[in-house]
């Protein structure tokens, strides 16, 4: 299954994420967060090693679930303080499409995420996607462990001055973190322009179009799997 | 044949009151490897962004004099003209690179001047044939040493099979190990033809130049 063109994936994640934002019903998400589980299963990704690395996502999409949850007070009190209610019904209800609908996104990317950048570019090429927009969104893809790379570093330096990020107040870890930031920043700019220096001698747009080494073909396999996702589409949204 | 002549050439960047480079002259025989040493901030980085156009394409400043690359002024030149002339390559290899595999980033530079696929295939295999690097070629760039990556780089630029190669201390973020690695692949460039400018500030990493320059005076 991981041999399937990349733009078989990117219809089948067009799909969940479009019926994802379509429908609110809990148990309508529900079966659509399990199609995207099935597809990544089917696409051999561990999804739990996944959830691992993102524990800290998680924990925050949790957080903002039962904020919301706590703060709707539209629909029937389910429990209450005093006076006070502290959660409804529809808070909840709300709060879990909120977990649902991440969750679909998370798959939804993990499934993308089983074809290298430089496929997902040629194929959005392939769709006639202009070059340089699809070129900037590998190069922000190749980019982003540099930038945590450095953060971590630049956090260890901060540490080794005696600052324990964990221990400083509000408002004084602010500063902290400006002090962080502002180098990274500048590092930044530095490397987009010797990246930018690097492309130029390379002829980066020395012409208006440009020939690809790589190129895509859709096999029977791909085309009998984006029939099939879109006839799934299609009964979900005509018997749900 | 004068391979890249520098004429009165004077430089200042945009924020800055002193001119990083004041009236260099010098040139390069066709097939000459050249070096440049000078103390750190002389200029050496400026004069390699000057003569392979960098300046004023990409870095912006007050430049004036002229560098000709066999005989043609470098402003005159296209992109696609200057860099199947010029190819240079930086200190940081990490910056040179941005494809997911050594493939992509090799042909990143033919497939933007729009050379023919199974032309790119060809030049694909030769020049990882150079580096000596066939196995690694669907590997990402990032998992590879600091000397693979510069090496990777290097047979990047000369993939567009520049006449001139300017490296520009390229042997800075590179252990000792990858530097003979480096050393012999510049040797090889050497012998085939190729004109090389090496800018440096150790001794020890300009000792195939025939010819060395010293900026910053005389």
């Amino acid at each position: 299954m991981n041999d399937i063109d990349p733009r078989t994936k990117l219809i089948q994640v067009l799909i969940l994420s479009t019926l994802a934002l379509i429908y609110n019903k809990l148990s309508l998400l529900s079966l659509i967060l399990l199609a995207a589980i099935v597809i990544a299963l089917l696409n051999r990704i561990n999804l739990l090693s996944i959830l691992i690395r993102l524990k800290r996502l998680v924990k925050m999409i949790i957080l903002i679930a039962l904020i919301q949850s706590l703060l709707t007070k539209t629909g029937n009190p389910i429990f209450r303080i005093g006076n006070f209610t502290l959660l409804t019904d529809y808070g909840l209800i709300k709060s879990l499409e909120f977990i649902l609908r991440l969750g679909i996104i998370i798959v939804s990317a993990a499934i993308i995420t089983t074809s290298s950048s430089r496929e997902i570019i040629q194929g959005l090429i392939q769709w006639h996607c202009p070059y340089e927009i699809a070129f900037m969104v590998s190069v922000a893809i190749r980019f982003l462990p540099i930038f945590k790379e450095e953060m971590t570093d630049m956090i260890t330096a901060i540490q080794l001055r005696g600052i324990d990020l964990h221990k400083v107040k509000f408002n004084k870890k602010i500063q902290v973190y400006k002090y962080i930031l502002t180098p990274i920043t500048i590092n930044s700019v530095i490397k987009a322009k010797e990246l930018a220096a690097a492309m130029e001698m390379r002829g980066f747009r020395a012409y208006p179009q440009r020939t690809s080494y790589m190129v895509l073909k859709m096999q029977a396999f791909d085309y009998i799997i984006i029939g099939l996702s879109i006839a799934a589409a299609f009964l979900f949204f005509t018997f749900q | 044949m004068k391979a890249v002549e520098v004429k009165n050439l004077s430089f200042k960047y945009n924020n800055s009151e002193d001119y990083v480079l004041e009236d260099v002259n010098f040139s390069v025989n066709s097939g000459e490897t050249v070096a440049i040493i000078g103390q750190s901030g002389c200029g050496k980085s400026t004069l390699c962004n000057c003569i392979s156009g960098l300046i004023p394409r990409v870095y912006t400043g007050h430049l004036s004099g002229e560098v000709l690359i066999y005989g043609e002024n470098i402003k005159n030149l296209s992109i696609a003209d200057t860099v199947t002339r010029i190819g240079i390559i930086f200190q940081n290899p990490s910056t040179q690179l941005f494809s997911p595999t050594i493939e992509d980033e090799l042909a990143f530079g033919p497939e933007n001047l729009c050379v023919d696929r199974d032309e790119i295939g060809i030049r694909i295999e030769k020049i990882l044939k150079t580096i000596n690097m066939e196995k690694y070629r669907y590997d990402n760039p990032n998992n590879l040493s600091g000397g693979q990556q510069q090496l990777i780089a290097i047979a990047s630029v000369l993939m567009l099979n520049p006449a001139i190669l300017i490296c520009d201390e390229i042997m800075s973020w590179i252990d000792d190990e990858g530097k003979e690695i480096i050393m012999n692949v510049l040797l090889k460039l050497k012998e085939d033809g190729k004109t090389i400018i090496m800018v440096d500030h150790e001794l020890e990493n300009i000792k195939i130049s025939d010819r060395i320059i010293y900026l910053g005076g005389q």
